[in-house]
């Protein structure tokens, strides 16, 4: 195999774009990949100040990486979600990675901070984690972007993570979620700016990614991950992408060429009449905001609860 | 045994994997030695960031 680039010994094999790279061609193709979506879809501006959500996983620690490398005003924020030694770990890969860097790490812990980590908070609010846990991180990863002046959070979902997404929201007709699925998710009064810059790039290009630049991340899942709908649903387009190349790519972004605006006023309708939270002032439908009440229940003591049974999970 | 002939064999999808030898990628074409020592490590995550 030869680089397409240089035509020197090539280090992976990027099908889709029938193209083989050397480390050095396959990381400018990253981070080319990375420059145009950012473009294509006007996600941010060169001076405006970005905040990467750091998880201490390939994805995340990769994308602050690469917005350093195109010059980007790039910090990072950490949530610690106090799920044992998963958590533990995952702090060390994102502290580790911003000394390397140099970078500044803003560090939020769900237990220190709020009162509740996810195992123990999700119990006393019965709520199924994941689902606890998304709505923790919408809503920190928003206050603290408010809260430091931030004109911009960018999260490190991939191109899996969002034809996964795809595929279930299309396999049940969600069409609230599909008006919703787009890389940009625009600013609104009390909400930063909120952009995916990995779209164009598979989850396995990030993982080779972070190989190549020598940044050591958690391999480790988080354990509440196991088993979940998501990863069936990425092994199924993985199992189409090997014999048809390209598969996923078509599916997710002629989505959006074609047909996500079919679904987008559904979505807007959801949005309009929003108050302000009682208790922390960000917009919500109801008096009080769903991280305000999740708060309220996660650190009530076991005793003295009556709270609605809220299972099933959400993706942010 | 080429690195995707391994992978067939023992039934891995590619596009789920990168393979590791020392501190790098060994592309799909290599042809590895009995003594070569790789790591096959999955890429596929639960999708929460
Ligand atoms: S798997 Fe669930 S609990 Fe774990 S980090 Fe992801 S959303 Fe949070
Ligand atoms: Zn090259
Ligand atoms: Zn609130």
């Amino acid at each position: 195999m030869k680089c397409r680039v240089c035509k020197g010994a090539a280090v992976i094999d990027v099908r889709r774009h029938n193209a083989n790279f050397c480390a050095e061609h396959f990381i400018a193709h990253c981070h080319e990949q990375v420059r145009r979506t950012i473009d294509h879809f006007s996600m941010m501006q060169p001076d405006d100040r970005v905040l990467v959500a750091v998880s201490g996983g390939k994805d995340s620690l990769a994308l602050w990486d690469i917005l350093l490398s195109l010059g980007y005003r790039a910090d990072g924020l950490y949530l610690g979600l106090g799920i044992g030694d998963y958590s533990t770990e995952s702090t060390h890969y994102s502290r580790d990675f911003a000394d390397r860097v140099k970078g500044r790490l803003v560090e939020i812990d769900l237990l220190a901070d709020e009162g509740f980590d996810i195992p123990t908070g999700a119990r006393l609010a019965r709520r199924a984690p994941c689902s606890a846990c998304g709505l923790s991180k919408r809503h920190l990863f928003n206050r603290a972007a408010l809260e430091g002046g931030y004109d911009v959070v960018c999260t490190g979902h991939n191109l899996d993570d969002e034809a996964a997404v795809l595929l279930g929201n299309v396999l049940r007709w969600n069409v609230e979620y599909l008006g919703r699925q787009h890389p940009v998710l625009d600013a609104r009064p009390g909400f930063v700016r909120k952009v995916k810059p990995l779209v164009r790039l598979a989850e396995r290009e990030m993982a080779a990614y972070c190989v190549l630049r020598g940044i050591d991340y958690q391999v480790e899942e988080c354990p509440m991950a196991a088993g979940n709908r998501h990863i069936g649903y990425k092994e199924a387009l993985d199992g189409i992408e090997a014999g048809s190349p390209g598969t996923k790519a078509a599916f997710f972004h002629e989505f959006l060429d074609k047909a996500s605006h079919l679904f987008t006023p559904e979505s807007d309708v959801v949005r309009e009449g929003l108050l302000a939270c009682a208790s922390c002032g960000s917009p919500t439908t109801g008096e009080v905001c769903a991280f305000c009440r999740l708060v309220e229940r996660a650190t009530a003591s076991s005793s003295n609860m009556s709270v609605p049974v809220q299972l099933g999970e959400t993706r942010s | 045994m080429r690195v995707h002939a391994l992978l067939d064999r023992l039934d891995i999808n590619r596009e789920s994997v990168i393979v590791i030898r020392g501190d790098t990628l060994v592309p799909g074409d290599v042809l590895l030695l009995d003594a070569d020592v790789v790591e096959i490590r999955p890429v596929i995550s639960g999708g929460c960031r």
